[in-house]
């Protein structure tokens, strides 16, 4: 983050992670941090590692270097092993919000219980506690009059805002986007941008991997350009969309804005 | 040829305790079969190889070999040590014979599943045991359905073969009653009936079943 927004604790911590798969290194050291009540975007080509650094976050992917911290705490944990790590990364990830490209939502379960699972199972809420705080975060994506319907009886835009839904009720520290939009057709990314976009008013802490360069304009505080692994250029989304340093960040956006301008 | 039925008619009485002793087996096994199957799959997908190749020989062996040598074998061979009523053995041999092909369609149910669903759950908080039992088994199931019915409807039939250890199920409950009047095809065609009654309540058991769960796929 640049220094004037520093002001703020940092809730994730990204401290030179590398992540290899095969001989392949896919992140070859990557720095970040991102401020409580702060959203930063990530943009790049696929293949560039954006993805996999997200994954790494929530510990989807294991890095073989360096350190993730969230709120201070450290989320690879190489020293632990077995059941300790098990309660250990189980603990952090119910403060973590992860809402995935392809919804992942639970088929065998209606919308309201896919809300409910986790708080019931992992905080032992009782159902009616449950059924109300489920309620409370489908009613902020819009969904209240859904809650016993079954996720395929959903569009995908309905079915994204309820795996947000699904992550809100958690309570997480920080939420991470990786392509929300990615996989609905154009005429339902509003929705689920506009949901996004009412966390970012709340303040919510937010890590976005997305193909959505004006969404990510409008919203972050900070953008991120990776590509081959590398953060090739940061700065805030203003600078990197219209003036970016960089003549691979130029190329990039090139591609993708060409159209638009 | 003329057909007398009134033997059947006689003797219906104990036709009908057949099908009793026959059904008893039947849910027994019903819920042995699924149940086992279900554990021995998740173990054999889940657990490293110590545990799961003695289950995959298992499931080999079962599905293998005819089920009336595996009868013989747990009565004839166990009877060496101890005695068990036939009804157990008969119970137990379709038990394993089925849990082996229920444990087969699980595991193939159960991979199917996407890595997403299991990431997800994970994401949330969920550790690995409680989204295999909260997250994969609920889907894996509701996917085997269909075959697990199939299954069942074979295994129904099958109940039959305990004739052969002496378990006095249907078709057992008839030879008595075949020996004494000689008449053998009005029997069978009665005891067909019978079993044709009770396959089709199943298969319209199963139908329902599919599409109380065709939602939730």
């Amino acid at each position: 983050m640049s220094t004037e927004k520093q002001t703020d604790t940092p809730m994730v911590e990204v401290r030179n992670v590398h992540k290899r798969f095969g001989d392949l290194e896919v992140l070859k050291g990557i720095n970040l941090t991102v401020n409580r009540g702060k959203i930063i975007s990530i943009i790049g080509p696929s293949g560039s590692g954006k993805s996999t650094l997200l994954r790494s976050v929530n510990h989807l992917e294991v890095i073989d270097e360096g350190a993730i911290l969230l709120d201070g705490v450290q989320v690879n944990r190489p020293d632990m092993k077995g059941l300790a790590f098990e309660r250990h990364i189980n603990n952090i990830r119910q403060n973590m919000g992860m809402v995935f490209q392809h919804f992942n939502l639970f088929p065998h379960l209606s919308t309201i219980d896919n809300v409910t699972l986790a708080p019931r199972k992992l905080k032992g809420m009782d159902k009616k506690t449950a059924r109300d705080l489920g309620m409370e975060q489908l009613e902020r994506v819009g969904l209240a009059e859904k809650a016993d319907v079954f996720p395929n009886w959903l569009s995908g835009g309905q079915k994204q805002r309820v795996a947000i839904a699904r992550a809100l009720a958690m309570k997480p520290k920080v939420m991470l986007f990786d392509e929300a939009t990615s996989a609905l057709d154009p005429e339902l990314v509003e929705e689920v941008n506009r949901v996004m976009r009412s966390l970012a008013d709340e303040h919510m802490t937010m890590l976005i991997v997305t193909h959505e360069m004006g969404f990510a304009r409008d919203v972050s505080d900070w953008a991120l350009f990776m590509d081959g692994g590398v953060v090739v250029e940061e700065c805030t989304p203003d600078k990197l969309f219209s003036n970016p340093d960089q003549e691979r960040t130029r190329n990039f956006l090139q591609k993708h804005l060409g159209n638009n301008h | 040829m003329e057909f007398d039925f009134t033997p059947v008619v006689t003797y219906f009485p104990t036709l009908l305790k057949g099908v009793g002793v026959g059904t008893l087996v039947a849910i027994v096994v019903a819920f042995m079969s699924i149940v086992g199957g279900l554990i021995v799959a998740v173990i054999s997908i889940y657990t490293n190889k110590v545990v799961s190749w003695p289950l995959r020989f298992f499931i080999w062996l079962f599905m293998t070999t005819p089920l009336l040598l595996q009868l013989y074998f747990l009565y004839f061979g166990l009877g060496e040590w101890i005695l068990i009523p036939a009804i157990v053995v008969g119970i137990l041999g379709l038990g394993f014979h089925y849990m082996a092909y229920n444990a087969d369609i699980f595991i193939a149910t159960i991979k199917s599943v996407s890595n997403g669903q299991y990431e997800a759950s994970r994401s949330l908080g969920f550790g690995h045991w409680n989204t295999i039992l909260y997250i994969i088994v609920p889907q894996a199931f509701i996917r085997s359905i269909p075959q697990l019915g199939n299954n069942m409807i074979l295994m129904v039939k099958d109940t039959s073969v305990l004739s052969a250890i002496g378990v006095a199920e249907l078709v057992y409950a008839s030879q008595y009653a075949i020996s004494v009047s000689f008449r053998p095809f009005e029997f069978f065609i009665v005891i067909a009936i019978m079993y044709y009654v009770i396959n089709i309540l199943m298969e319209l058991g199963q139908a329902w079943l599919e599409r109380q769960t065709a939602y939730r796929r």
